[in-house]
């Protein structure tokens, strides 16, 4: 199934040089998690990173569905 | 005393005289520097019926014990006085140079009182304070003032003015300093003009004793170590400055858009950060002594918009570009020049612009009482505005009320989206509820900066929470409003202070900021002392602004009655009802929003 994957800002980086803009499109299989389709990526999974599931609060652990979208960015204050 | 020189310069425009009055220990040490302590000058003398635009409102310049410190970021000062935009308190926040060489002058506060009978400025070189002429600058924007001034006085001084906004009492005019940086909200600018103080030119190499030298030095150190690790890592603030908040606010789905009626803007990836730094980014500038660095100069190198300078911060892209439906970076870039120079608010003049778009395209407001058409998206429009208001000309005199006035003048108050009749900042409140809350009982009305949630709501610092729900809320943002009175007291900037005000295990334990507060000042404050005193500044402005008669802790029509038509938080609208009694209860205020006469008691305000 096709899935969205957005790495906002900082993050933008770690997707493949050929992305255009912040966010690319990815097949992966059924069942796959929103924590699975980030680790290619090498996205910090803890509280550094803020990660939303088609824009709202999510579990890492939450299979995704055809067409979500995860998003990532860096949490950290003040710099 | 240490930490605080204990001084207040207080300039009689009236009578064109300056004194120089002791500032109480006393009172330092319980209303901490800075926003607290003007606000115990304003509560003191002014009647909060006042007229804001009278000669007996007061404006205050007010730093705080961490300004013009070893303390990074400590280089803020707050201008606090009763807003016209508001007809409450308000308390606005700049950094760049210009507060630490106010510091350095031998005086924590600037207090100004009467109305001049013609223009003048204040040129303060520690104890040779000057009130002089300014009718050559009067009508100036805001670059050539400041480059005036400072041949006239010294080249090392830095300048904080108004431009032809402040001088026209726009309602959203702000304070500017060092050319680009602004006290912005609220009409601060509009105060000043309407004493005909032009200009504060601030020089001087006088910094009160610090209580523990060595332990700040250490300290200071270790934070900016601290910060520069992070930056390494790789800093959204330092990278892209604000301007990256677009991205995000929009995936979350509340980037205000074309006046709120959406939330989220088709646009964002050009007027974003990642697009100003492939486009017209120079570099980043700090603020004085500041390892973030998050301000960006820019400049747009030809074509219509061609111009140089500082901007857009996310506020203004938010107000300028998503609200307005302006989609082109070189316009809104340009359009953030043209407030600056004139010295406006850019989210109250976006956002106003958003409004009467809005009427415009309803059919509310016509092509003859504006004078050309107004559409969403029309950024030459939306730029020709800006320059009309900033004078007051034809229908830019309308817009210098503010959206509030505006929208009610021409019979549909529905359209304006206000709190305490000030434009919203870039959070849609709908998506995040803390925020709606917020912008509901602010004391200056809607505003993120007086206990920013979206910190957690949207950031997640220190952590993450869901900002569409209520449930823990109404604690979450009396908490953060009184860290921030604390924050804005100290004198350090907000985008450095949260990291050590808010702590993911005890929500606000404010210990590092103490420490650094305690070497300043020797004050021995605890943290729960210090946000006691946090509380009582709070408290204060409350009571200033219940008996200016701004009672109504509310949020309009199109927040509490309108879903959001699309993206993430489709569907919502903010939960008020919900939140605002639970919140009354938690800072001690009866039913009605009053503080109780033991929680005055308890704060020590009985005589308020
Ligand atoms: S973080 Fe930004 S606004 Fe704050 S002091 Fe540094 S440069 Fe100035």
């Amino acid at each position: 199934m096709k899935v969205y994957v957005k790495l906002i800002a900082t993050y933008q980086r770690l997707l493949p040089p050929d992305a255009s803009g912040n966010a690319i499109e990815v097949d992966v299989p059924e069942g796959t998690t929103v924590a699975q389709v980030l680790l290619p990526y090498g996205v910090p999974l803890d509280d550094s990173s803020v990660i939303v599931l088609n824009g709202r609060m999510t579990d890492l652990n939450t299979p995704l569905s055809e067409g979500d979208t995860v998003a990532a960015f860096s949490a950290i204050a003040g710099g | 005393m240490y930490g605080w020189h204990g001084r207040l310069l207080r300039v009689d425009l009236t009578e064109r005289t300056a004194s120089i009055e002791t500032i109480d220990p006393k009172i330092c040490r319980d209303f901490i520097g800075g926003r607290g302590v003007a606000m115990y000058y304003l509560a003191k003398e002014v009647d909060p019926l006042v007229d804001p635009l009278s000669p007996e409102n007061k404006l205050i310049f007010a730093t705080g014990p961490l300004t013009a410190t070893p303390a990074p970021t400590g280089n803020r000062y707050m201008v606090v006085t009763k807003s016209p935009l508001t007809g409450a308190i308000t308390h606005s926040n700049s950094g760049g140079d210009f507060p630490t060489w106010m510091k350095r002058t031998g005086f924590d506060l600037f207090l100004f009182e009467g109305k001049a009978d013609s223009p003048v400025y204040l040129w303060v070189n520690e104890d040779q304070v000057e009130i002089r002429p300014a009718d050559h600058v009067w009508g100036k924007d805001v670059p050539t003032t400041t480059d005036a001034l400072l041949a006239e006085t010294h080249p090392e001084a830095r300048v904080a003015c108004i431009g032809p906004a402040g001088e026209n009492l726009v309602l959203m005019a702000a304070i500017m300093n060092d050319k680009h940086r602004a006290a912005a909200r609220s009409g601060v600018g509009a105060v000043m003009g309407s004493k005909l103080l032009k200009a504060v030119v601030a020089f001087g190499n006088k910094n009160p004793p610090m209580a523990d030298e060595a332990g700040m030095r250490n300290l200071s150190v270790t934070i900016s170590k601290e910060v520069g690790v992070d930056v390494k890592k790789g800093s959204n603030l330092r990278e892209y400055g604000t301007a990256y908040v677009p991205q995000v606010t929009n995936t979350l789905g509340i980037l205000p858009t074309r006046n709120f009626l959406q939330g989220t803007f088709e646009a964002t990836s050009q007027i974003d950060g990642v697009a100003l730094k492939n486009t017209y980014l120079i570099r980043h500038t700090p603020c004085y002594r500041c390892p973030i660095s998050c301000g960006r100069l820019t400049e747009v190198p030809e074509g219509k918009y061609k111009g140089k300078g500082e901007g857009p911060e996310y506020e203004t892209i938010a107000s300028l570009g998503s609200a307005c439906g302006v989609s082109d970076l070189a316009a809104i870039t340009r359009a953030n020049y043209w407030c600056n120079e004139l010295g406006l608010d850019t989210i109250s003049t976006g956002m106003t612009i958003a409004a009467a778009m809005e009427m415009y395209e309803k059919g509310y407001l016509t092509e003859e009482q504006i004078g050309q058409p107004l559409r969403f998206g029309d950024a030459d429009a939306m730029i020709a505005m800006i320059q009309k208001m900033a004078y007051r000309q034809g229908f830019g005199n309308e817009l210098a009320e503010g959206s509030y006035r505006l929208c009610r003048k021409y019979g549909h108050p529905e359209i304006a989206v206000t709190a305490r009749k000030q434009e919203f900042p870039g959070y849609d409140p709908r998506g995040s509820q803390g925020m709606g809350l917020l912008y509901a009982t602010s004391n200056k009305g809607a505003s993120h900066m007086e206990g920013d949630v979206a910190y957690e709501e949207v950031f997640g610092v220190p952590v993450k929470i869901d900002p569409l729900t209520t449930e823990g809320k109404a604690a979450l943002v009396a908490r953060f409003q009184d860290a921030f009175a604390l924050i804005d007291s100290s004198g350090l900037c907000v985008f450095l202070a949260v990291r050590y005000v808010f702590n993911k295990d005890v929500m606000i334990w404010p210990i590092r900021l103490t420490q650094l507060m305690n070497h300043t000042t020797g004050a021995n404050y605890t943290p729960e002392e210090i946000m006691k005193a946090a509380e009582r500044i709070y408290n204060l402005e409350r009571v200033f602004i219940l008996k200016a008669g701004s009672t109504e802790d509310t949020l309009p029509p199109r927040m509490l009655q309108e879903p959001l038509p699309d993206g993430p938080a489709k569907g919502k609208v903010v939960e008020l009802d919900k939140m605002l009694p639970e919140f009354y209860r938690i800072r001690g205020w009866d039913e009605h929003g009053v503080p109780t006469r033991e929680k005055l008691a308890e704060l020590e305000l009985l005589e308020f």
